[in-house]
């Protein structure tokens, strides 16, 4: 039930201290979502204890309190259904996620680290290289974005809360229990799904892959794509609505237009991978044949419906990554985006491509020419805006007041090694070298450049630079940095060589090989800068724990910074804001401080 | 903190430096398809070449660009309220960065379309001596060849030189993928799909045949070979094919059977076959074969009788008598 806010002004309960008293008494956390730029649409929608909402209501001790079973340490955060609470218990559980995925590639490179080698063959290596991939997409990159997106545009819009705080909550534990699930899958009979990550039918069949594995796979991705899709509804009608007065779309911060772009791209693709995932199942369990082609099905529609979603995928995992960076570098630029207009469109234009090039991912099916020209061109295409982007953070730089702090590290290592995942995608795009590079170590090589050099460092760019306002503690700067050149230069080792272990021939997913040569080395190569790669990580997780009591406490903005979410506490209080200023541009806390100044000059 | 652009720089010369060794050490070295030894492959390569210099190009001046603003407008202990020209934007510098990737793109796309009949298109068959139609079955985890004269081989291929080869390609389980990197691109092969490649071996020699797409928990030894051979050759081995099936009993075990049951009958994904009494029962031996029982597939399923015949008998006399078992099956 909606009530009527009051009109003109901000609502008292905004503008009088809502924010830590509320909180101390242990208040639900979030009660209100913040105004519109029109006061005559604005609408005060509670969430919590409907009806017993007003004005007076929420002054003072009159204020309805929670359960007392629910204000307990542990059980504030079970019951949660407050954004930045949400957002940090994705971000911390897909980091838990990206250990374990971690490990096991660390497990995959020390079994190729050498010629056959005979620490983890077979079954076991199947398994493993199958969980990591689904583990490192699903369960780490989608996710910790989607953790990102809860904790970071409620507080950049200016917005109490998002817009439907319980439907946020569900969100994150029907995530936290598919990557339950998936994990499970290891105890299962006949061990973990074997069929890679993407599963192909008919070898993900009943009669190729018997036991549980893959049907625990399934129900795991159900559920994920269940929490995606709410969640991404969420972020639509919370950007859409909630926004504070004054914030046009040009006007939005370019993460939260990430976000609207990734969650619509969550929605349209989705149902794609919900339905391949149910005639799977139905095809496992119930004895239907869409996927086996001795009955009458076909194999190739598995990767149209998988590939439909699968590439979409790529830039829900990506654009929003784009956002972290094109938030960053201006701020330790200290210069704006370079053409806001240009960066904020180009998004839009990378996602309506990004539906229109599943099929190059099946070039070597043996699809009619025409169709593998089409998706060439298509494919083609979306390099124009991502190269749009790249020129676009280059030209922010460029005569700038540029400071290395961790995330701005992080941000240059993400230009770096994404321009390289972003130039190697057009040698697979061009089918005909596509038939040479596909399904190799190439693929591999491309793909962790876009992932893991793309997407995995824009979000440690992002956890460095959001930590404080989430913890109000700085991660160590030093520490940082050897974080980063320890990440970057494993990075490299790890993931160069493996292009050309591709160009000579090693396909993906294999246990073992028998060449020996530039072949070992490489390889070698690779291994040892996977575990520089851990040994940052170590590093990581060293600076999270000393830091966790003796970090320099932030201010409200240590970065000085641009956006809204700076102008509140850190860690911001329960509702976020007290009051807000009338949004006049993409940087308010840019155009506060020089109001501050002026008004100090006067 | 001042030095690490100088870190990056010195870095990246390393890394171009390794590459450049890696690059003489051994052909290639990884920097390109391995070297073509069949018109299409060559074909395919020259695309590859022409995408290298124009992304190498770009990958020079975006790199370059960033760690020369990295260097030249680093902060140099100005403090943090100190801000860079606030430049939003420059619409002639946008469409410029726009329109020359699309150009670029342009000359690729074009290229690509220029070379591309060379390299999908089988070659008419008025090449000399025509061309040579050889079935491929992919399986769990072999590749099995039918010659025009209706002998068979195992993982190994054996084509004459210099004549164009057509392949059909069938999968009668999952999906594999036929790929002879120095023979052209790759091929899915799809249950339920007839694809088709072909190739002209231009050098005698071995070629390695990989199988490029999972295909199950044997995908990583699905390899074989191309054997290419003079002409002449290539008549004595089909003569050699029809007059005897021992060749082809030995291949058989040793790319069916072996990748399983070990290369002396002494076990490994599958029981031991050294010394099993199961093995004496032909009738029986040759349903397991046919239909496959409990985790093994049916991999005989496509095989006539002879190709059946000669693997029970090979697999009567040299592994049911074997030690088996002492020896790990490399």
């Amino acid at each position: 039930m909606a009530v009527k806010g009051l009109s003109g002004e901000w609502p008292r309960w905004m503008t009088r201290g809502t924010g830590r008293e509320a909180r101390k008494q242990g208040a639900p956390i979030s009660r209100h979502t913040g105004a519109t730029e029109d006061a005559a649409s604005r609408r005060v929608t509670p969430v919590r204890r409907p009806g017993s909402l007003s004005g007076q209501a929420l002054d003072g001790e009159a204020y309805p309190a929670q359960p007392q079973w629910t204000r307990g340490r542990v059980a504030g955060w079970l019951t949660t259904v407050d954004h930045k609470r949400i957002g940090i218990l994705y971000i911390l559980t897909s980091l838990g996620f990206f250990a374990a995925g971690g490990i096991i590639a660390l497990l995959m490179r020390s079994q190729l680290a050498t010629p056959n080698e005979h620490f983890l063959t077979k079954d076991s290596y199947n398994g493993a290289l199958t969980i990591h991939g689904t583990t490192m997409v699903f369960l780490v990159v989608v996710p910790i974005l989607a953790g990102f997106g809860n904790f970071l545009v409620p507080l950049m819009i200016g917005a109490r809360d998002m817009a439907f705080p319980r439907l946020n909550a569900l969100s994150y534990w029907l995530f936290l229990f598919g990557g339950v699930i998936l994990y499970a899958s290891f105890f299962a009979k006949h061990g973990p799904a074997r069929c890679g990550w993407t599963c192909y039918a008919p070898l993900s069949e009943i009669a190729y892959s018997p036991g549980h594995g893959v049907d625990l796979w399934i129900l795991s991705l159900h559920l994920l794509t269940l929490a995606s899709l709410a969640g991404a509804i969420n972020f639509l009608v919370t950007i859409h609505n909630l926004r504070a007065r004054g914030m046009g779309w040009m006007r939005l911060p370019l993460f939260v237009w990430t976000i609207e772009i990734y969650a619509l791209l969550l929605v349209l693709v989705l149902p794609a991978l919900s339905a391949g995932l149910t005639l799977l199942l139905l095809d496992r369990q119930t004895g239907t044949h869409f996927f086996v082609p001795q009955h009458g099905g076909s194999a190739v529609l598995w990767q149209h419906v998988f590939w439909f979603f699968g590439h979409p995928e790529v830039y829900i995992m990506v654009l929003p990554a784009m956002g972290i960076v094109s938030e960053i570098i201006p701020v330790f630029a200290r210069k704006p985006i370079f053409g806001y207009k240009a960066v904020a469109f180009s998004t839009v234009a990378i996602a309506f491509l990004s539906m229109l090039v599943w099929a190059h991912h099946m070039f070597a099916v043996g699809l009619p020419w025409g169709l593998n020209a089409f998706f060439m061109v298509s494919s083609m295409a979306i390099a124009v805006p991502t190269g749009v982007k790249i020129f676009n953070w280059l030209a922010t730089t460029w005569r700038g007041n540029l400071i290395f702090d961790p995330p701005m590290l992080f941000a240059l290592g993400f230009i770096a090694l994404f321009t390289m995942g972003g130039l190697s995608g057009i040698f697979l795009a061009a089918f005909p070298v596509d038939w040479q590079v596909t399904d190799t170590y190439y693929v591999v090589a491309h793909l962790h450049y876009v992932l893991f050099g793309g997407s995995m460092f824009a979000i440690f760019a992002g956890l460095y630079y959001w930590w404080p306002k989430m913890f109000g503690r700085l991660l160590d700067g030093r520490l940082g940095k050897a974080h980063f050149w320890l990440m970057f230069v494993g990075f490299n080792m790890t993931f160069l060589p493996q292009h050309m272990l591709g160009l000579m021939g090693m396909e993906r997913r294999i246990y073992t090989y028998r060449e020996h040569g530039l072949w070992e080395w490489y390889n070698l190569v690779s291994s040892i800068g996977s575990g520089i790669m851990a040994v940052g990580m170590l590093v990581f997780l060293a600076n999270v724990v000393v830091t966790s009591r003796r970090g320099v406490r932030a201010g409200n903005d240590p970065w000085l910074a641009d956006t809204l979410e700076w102008y509140t506490t850190s860690p911001p209080p329960a509702g976020n804001f007290d009051s807000l200023p009338y949004i006049t541009s993409a940087r308010p806390l840019r155009d506060l401080r020089r109001r501050l100044q002026d008004a100090n000059a006067l | 903190m001042r030095r690490k652009p100088f870190v990056a720089t010195i870095l990246l010369v390393l890394v171009c430096a390794l590459a450049l060794a890696g690059a003489a050490l051994a052909g290639t070295g990884g920097f390109a398809p391995p070297t073509p030894r069949s018109p299409n492959a060559q074909r395919t390569n020259d695309a590859y070449y022409l995408i290298l210099a124009f992304t190498g190009a770009i990958f020079l001046l975006v790199e370059t660009a960033l760690v020369v603003f990295v260097i030249r407008f680093r902060s140099r202990g100005r403090p943090r309220t100190v801000e860079g020209p606030q430049i939003r934007g420059h619409t002639r510098l946008e469409i410029i960065w726009t329109a020359i990737p699309v150009v670029i793109l342009a000359a690729i796309t074009g290229f690509v379309f220029y070379k591309l009949p060379g390299i999908k298109n089988v070659p008419a068959a008025n090449a000399a001596g025509g061309r040579i139609e050889i079935g491929v079955e992919a399986h769990q985890f072999y590749w099995q060849f039918r010659y025009p004269d209706g002998s068979t081989s195992v993982d190994e291929l054996t084509v004459p030189v210099d004549r164009n080869v057509h392949l059909t390609l069938t999968s009668p389980d999952v999906a594999h993928s036929w790929w002879v990197p120095s023979l052209g691109g790759k091929i899915d092969v799809i249950p339920g799909r007839t694809n088709h490649t072909w190739f002209r071996a231009q050098q005698n020699g071995v070629y390695r045949i990989r199988c490029a797409e999972l295909c199950g928990i044997q995908h990583a030894v699905m390899l074989g070979f191309v054997r290419v051979v003079p002409q002449s050759d290539y008549a004595s081995f089909l003569g050699a094919r029809h007059a005897k099936t021992a060749d082809l009993a030995r291949e058989t075990y040793q790319g069916v059977c072996a990748k399983c049951h070990g290369f002396k009958g002494e076990g490994g994904i599958g029981p031991k076959l050294a010394g099993s009494a199961g093995l004496n029962d032909r009738t029986a031996l040759a349903k397991t074969i046919r239909n496959g029982i409990g985790m093994m597939p049916p991999v005989g399923r496509t095989w006539d009788s002879r190709q059946l015949n000669a693997v029970i008998t090979y697999l009567q006399k040299h592994v049911a008598s074997s030690a088996g078992g002492a020896a790990g099956g490399g």
